[in-house]
């Protein structure tokens, strides 16, 4: 609760220091609150409070996602520090990254349907915004518009679903809604069903799963780099960790009902994601596809739904997320050029960093022994135990064709220039982003268990 | 009496409904929603629910239709400028619509037959919804701010003019 309060705080400061003439500090004033809200969270650790009757509830699994954002947060201000130049905006961008940041401490921590409502409106509103927020460029504000679209229709989705589960139950209470379940299993009456469907069909919209994940390549494209890192990590992490707490705390008793249409989902999207990702020449397109077959493997740990998956899920997104803002790093420093080749020479001029940043893509394909591997053999360990044979099946194939084009941006990096062409080159902030990306990816490859085993 | 009235107001509400499909002019269409809106206001009052009437009259009716009728009078819509539509569009629409109209005849011939919610005679009252806002619902009620504000900051940053750069 401390943090909530905390970063809530932080965005109205961050709105203030346009009025109060602190806006030179403000990034100091960010980082400060934004550490200390991680302390806070880490202090504490081990309680399990609800608060405000029973609205929020800062189990382990909330402190530990929150954590998480936050630290993500700080290594993403590594990367985006051109971002936050302008001084006009500046204060804008700061205040809407907290409140988002707001939105996803809550919606790792609701325990009641309108908490959850609240969280991912916060959450998307601030990140519809955030994608138009180069208005110069017309490609942000279309990216903006195909963001906020579905991304309005899908909330319609969740309501409707949020409204039949409440018709059928009569409580917007997690624990009250999972009691009436067990009570009524035997005969549970077609709306919960059907609300069930609505829920899951507009989760699938947030996170960008197959089917509907047609809003993603263009939106993920056309953003600026810092708040498409942004998206694909900090936001696809609060809606994963929204996606399981409420599934897992409202409808695991009738999870055999369920299961399989995320499995089905998660197969496509796996699939799909990775074969469409392959025919991509451009870096950031590229990764924006990885992103979406990403998406895909977590499914299959919410899908799982047993011990397992709750720290495979949280092991998974830190190490995606970790993998993923190193990579954004490189797509951010290249500007309007995203091509592939334009990365070549790369490793010529930067021999260390071109290796860590292989390091990172291996991380991302899932080899051994880095991050993602890890990752990997969580979730599949977690769905094989709940006897998920085929999809593990389908998800390795899909890893071994992921493979193939997370080698081609090493190719590239290590093949010799074009004569007259122009090599990428990294700011002191980037090489420490990647850097601290990369530390953390072979940490974590190393000992999985720091994460894996703490919730 | 208050049957009168229910089936004077519904009868308002599904002509006013057709009208919003049936009007060959956007504007007319508009006012006939604005007008449908009220009339769904009406049955809020009569179910004693006097805040979602307040609220149904003023977002909807006032501020979204107000809106609507902006945009409309904006892109100057005309039915000379209507899209053109192919046989194919139209045979596909009868055909969808067809099948939606099967989903809900066989939805309803279906559907379960609920007992109704008892009268709580009291609960629409401003009051009473006062009273949860503040009391249960206290933490999404102040948390529902920072929705505001973020839209608010969206707003302003998407709607300001950028600044001419100066030359110091």
């Amino acid at each position: 609760m401390n943090t909530l309060i905390t970063v809530s705080l932080l965005g109205i400061a961050a709105m203030l220091s346009e009025v109060f003439r602190f806006k030179k500090f403000i990034q100091t004033v960010f980082i400060a609150a934004v550490t200390g809200a991680t302390g806070l969270a880490v202090l504490d650790w081990g309680t399990s409070y609800s608060y405000f009757r029973f609205m929020v509830l800062f189990d382990d699994y909330a402190l530990a996602f929150s954590i998480l954002f936050l630290v993500l947060t700080l290594i993403w201000l590594l990367l985006s520090q051109e971002y936050f130049c302008n001084e006009n905006t500046r204060a804008d961008y700061f205040a809407l990254i907290s409140f988002s940041l707001a939105g996803a401490i809550i919606l790792s921590s609701f325990s009641d349907l309108s908490m959850f409502f609240i969280g991912i409106e916060i959450l998307s509103v601030s990140a519809y915004v955030l994608a138009g927020s180069n208005r110069s460029d017309i490609r942000s504000a279309e990216a903006a518009l195909k963001y906020f679209l579905p991304g309005a229709f899908s909330t319609g989705f969740l309501l409707f679903g949020m409204a039949l589960i409440y018709g059928a139950t009569g409580s917007f209470n997690l624990s009250n809604i999972s009691l009436w379940i067990i009570a009524n299993h035997s005969n549970l009456p077609v709306m919960v069903n059907a609300g069930v469907v609505f829920l899951i069909t507009g989760l699938l919209f947030k996170i960008a799963a197959m089917p509907f994940h047609n809003w993603a390549p263009d939106v993920y494209d056309g953003s600026p780099t810092p708040v498409t890192a942004y998206m694909s990590t900090i936001i696809k992490a609060a809606s994963f960790a929204a996606f399981y707490r409420l599934f897992v705390s409202c409808f695991s008793i009738m999870a055999d009902w369920w299961t399989p249409l995320l499995v089905i989902a998660a197969a496509i999207t796996m699939i799909g994601g990775n074969i469409t990702a392959v025919y991509q020449n451009n870096l950031k397109r590229m990764l924006a596809y990885s992103s979406i077959a990403h998406s895909g493997y977590l499914l299959l740990a919410v899908a799982a739904i047993n011990q397992l998956s709750k720290p495979a899920m949280l092991f998974y997104l830190a190490a995606y997320s970790v993998a993923s803002l190193g990579m954004f790093t490189l797509v951010n420093r290249m500007g309007n050029e995203q091509q592939l080749d334009k990365l070549k020479g790369f490793a010529h001029d930067n021999p260390f960093y071109a290796a860590l940043i292989t390091l990172l893509t291996l991380s991302m394909a899932g080899i051994p022994p880095l991050a993602g591997f890890f990752g990997k053999y969580y979730v599949f360990l977690s769905s094989i135990r709940s006897d998920l044979i085929w999809p593990v099946i389908v998800a390795v194939i899909a890893s071994l064709i992921g493979v193939y084009y997370y080698f081609r941006i090493v190719y590239n990096m290590y093949s010799k220039p074009a004569a007259s062409a122009h090599v990428v080159s990294l700011s002191g902030f980037d090489k420490s982003a990647i850097l601290i990306t990369a530390l953390l990816t072979l940490l974590l490859g190393i000992a999985p268990a720091l994460i894996a085993d703490i919730i | 009496m208050t049957l009168t009235v229910f089936y004077l107001l519904s009868a308002l509400s599904v002509f006013s409904g057709l009208m919003v499909v049936l009007s060959r002019k956007a504007v007319h269409s508009v006012l006939y929603l604005v007008f449908c809106f009220f009339t769904i206001a009406g049955h809020y009052l009569m179910l004693n629910a006097q805040f979602l009437a307040a609220v149904h009259v003023i977002v909807y009716a006032g501020a979204i239709m107000v809106l609507f009728l902006f945009v409309i009078m904006m892109l100057n819509l005309n039915l000379a400028a209507e899209a053109q539509k192919t046989p194919w569009i139209k045979i596909s629409a009868v055909i969808l619509s067809g099948l939606m109209l099967l989903v809900l005849v066989a939805s309803v011939k279906g559907a379960e037959e609920l007992s109704a919610a008892q009268p709580q005679n009291d609960i629409g009252l401003v009051k009473n919804i006062g009273n949860i806002l503040f009391d249960k619902y206290l933490l999404p009620f102040e948390l529902i701010s920072l929705l505001l504000l973020s839209a608010m900051v969206g707003a302003v940053l998407m709607g300001r003019k950028e600044p001419q750069p100066q030359n110091e």
